[in-house]
């Protein structure tokens, strides 16, 4: 390859080189001593650097660095506010070279770009989290990982719905301040959602003082039917223990009652383009969400196709039950009616 | 004066500017920028009889393509591993270094913080994640560089560690 003509090399000095400021220290081998200094030692320094002088009484941040045995970077040093240096340690045969490069203005690019690469990041966290808080941590995991698609299509499976509510809360509601109630449902929900989580169940969604879960759309370990009653039994026991402590602190008493049916539904996304949600659709849902109007307080009703896949079924009473806008059917009462 | 060049290190985002700002300035500011590089600040503290010029490393965070240069670490006497408490990812971050600077300069003594502990309702540590930090038998503190909680203690720990070491 030809030399470079003389022209170019100065034209990319004058655009690259210069720009960065260059100055060095010569200093003694395997020492902190500086011999000379050269280029523009005033960029970087206060003072001129002198032949004995130590380098760490110039350069504070180089304390404990020196001597070196083999070269080193210290890229994008802010030896002072907004001002980036990189450091190059070099060895020679007879002495030891600090090259000093101002990256100022290369820095601040990549700072943009780093600046919106960690803001993606966090975001994404919180994204997460967010997602986490709302579906449960195995959704939100299967969900990021594709396993689990929420498209609008939807997809059919069988499920096992079950849904929750405080008894005769609208009284409490009306005779409360709206703080004492958001801080009572809080409260409250927190012995609702973990059963239903820790169940691999997903909460569907939350309604003042009610809430809808799906068990069946998660693997787990337990049949939907199962998972869901061992999550209502896990209920009742956290407002027993919620109860106990309400009794101590001299509060009203909370009951609830829940109602489980299984059947097919179709899982998926549901609104307008702008907002939508993850839900079940099918008729069981219905019958759920009739179920559980039925329940007296402390009280578990599931419908036949529950009561059947259920172990200990002989724990259940039989009720037959008129539910609104369905009918007559065959309820099975655990709990309060026992 | 003793000088003790100390190095903050987690992942990014973790709040290391913040806790060295708390730390030096008594300031906090909910903007977040992005550490490039590493800053460099200095602060004297009273170990006992001691007083001690701590020079306080601010080094960007450790990230996927972007890991931390070894050499920043020459002539560190500690290291202060920070963890956001919101986001327990940071402490697979924040082992992996420890891991390379171990490789790299040997062991050191340090401190955990475990911090943005005013974010309650959004803590995501457990159990199980403080038990496995315990068993590495350091200094763990939960700290808010927001509030200054912790964040003075932890510092003047490491500095007396160090003093022992």
């Amino acid at each position: 390859m030809n030399k470079l003509p003389e022209l170019l090399y100065q034209h990319i000095a004058s655009h690259h080189i210069k720009q960065l400021e260059l100055a060095w220290l010569k200093i003694s081998p395997n020492s902190e001593e500086i011999i000379s200094v050269g280029g523009a030692w005033q960029h970087y320094f206060q003072r001129l650097p002198v032949s004995g002088d130590s380098i760490s009484d110039i350069c504070e941040p180089l304390l404990g660095m020196l001597p070196f045995t083999k070269d080193f970077e210290l890229p994008q040093m802010q030896l002072s506010e907004g001002q980036y240096t990189d450091i190059s340690a070099v060895k020679d045969e007879e002495c030891d070279w600090l090259l000093f490069c101002d990256v100022t203005e290369h820095t601040k690019q990549l700072q943009q770009y780093q600046q919106a690469s960690n803001d993606l990041v966090l975001l994404k966290g919180e994204l997460n989290r967010t997602l986490d808080r709302y579906v449960g941590h195995h959704v939100a995991e299967r969900v990021a990982q594709g396993k689990l698609q929420l498209n609008l299509a939807g997809e059919r499976r069988e499920v096992s719905t079950l849904f929750v509510d405080i008894r005769g809360f609208t009284p409490f509601n009306e005779s409360h301040d709206a703080q004492i109630v958001m801080q009572t449902l809080n409260e409250y929900m927190d012995g609702m959602l973990a059963p239903v989580l820790s169940k691999d169940g997903m909460v569907d969604k939350i309604i003042g003082d009610g809430a809808m879960a799906l068990f069946g759309v998660l693997d787990s370990k337990y049949s939907n039917a199962q998972a869901a009653f061992f999550a209502a039994q896990d209920m009742l026991k956290n407002i027993a223990t919620l109860n106990k402590h309400r009794q101590q602190q001299g509060l009203v008493q909370l009951g609830i009652g829940i109602g489980i049916a299984t059947g097919d539904a179709v899982l998926g996304m549901l609104g307008s383009h702008d907002r939508r949600c993850f839900t079940a659709i099918g008729r069981h849902v219905n019958v759920a969400a009739r179920l559980e109007s039925k329940a007296c307080a402390g009280e578990i009703l599931v419908d036949l196709e529950t009561y059947r896949r259920l172990e200990n079924s002989d724990e259940f009473v039989l009720r037959r039950l008129f539910l609104k806008g369905i009918g007559e059917v065959d309820g099975y009462a655990y709990g309060f009616s026992k | 004066m003793l000088q003790k060049k100390i190095c903050i290190l987690g992942a990014a985002g973790a709040g290391k500017t913040s806790l060295t700002a708390q730390f030096v300035y008594s300031k906090f500011s909910e903007k977040y920028l992005s550490t490039m590089g590493v800053k460099i600040d200095r602060k004297k503290v009273v170990v006992g009889d001691t007083q001690v010029n701590l020079m306080i490393w601010d080094i960007h965070g450790e990230e996927k393509f972007k890991k931390i240069t070894s050499s920043y670490l020459r002539g560190a006497s500690g290291l202060v591993m920070v963890v956001d408490g919101t986001r327990p990812e940071t402490i697979t971050i924040a082992k992996e270094i420890l891991q390379r600077v171990e490789q790299d300069v040997g062991d050191l003594p340090y401190v955990w913080l475990l911090n943005k502990a005013d974010l309650v309702d959004e803590w995501s540590l457990s159990e199980r994640h403080l038990n496995d930090l315990k068993e590495m038998n350091k200094p763990i503190y939960h700290t808010s560089a927001k509030t200054g909680e912790h964040v003075e203690d932890s510092f003047l720990a490491l500095a007396e560690m160090l003093l022992l070491g």
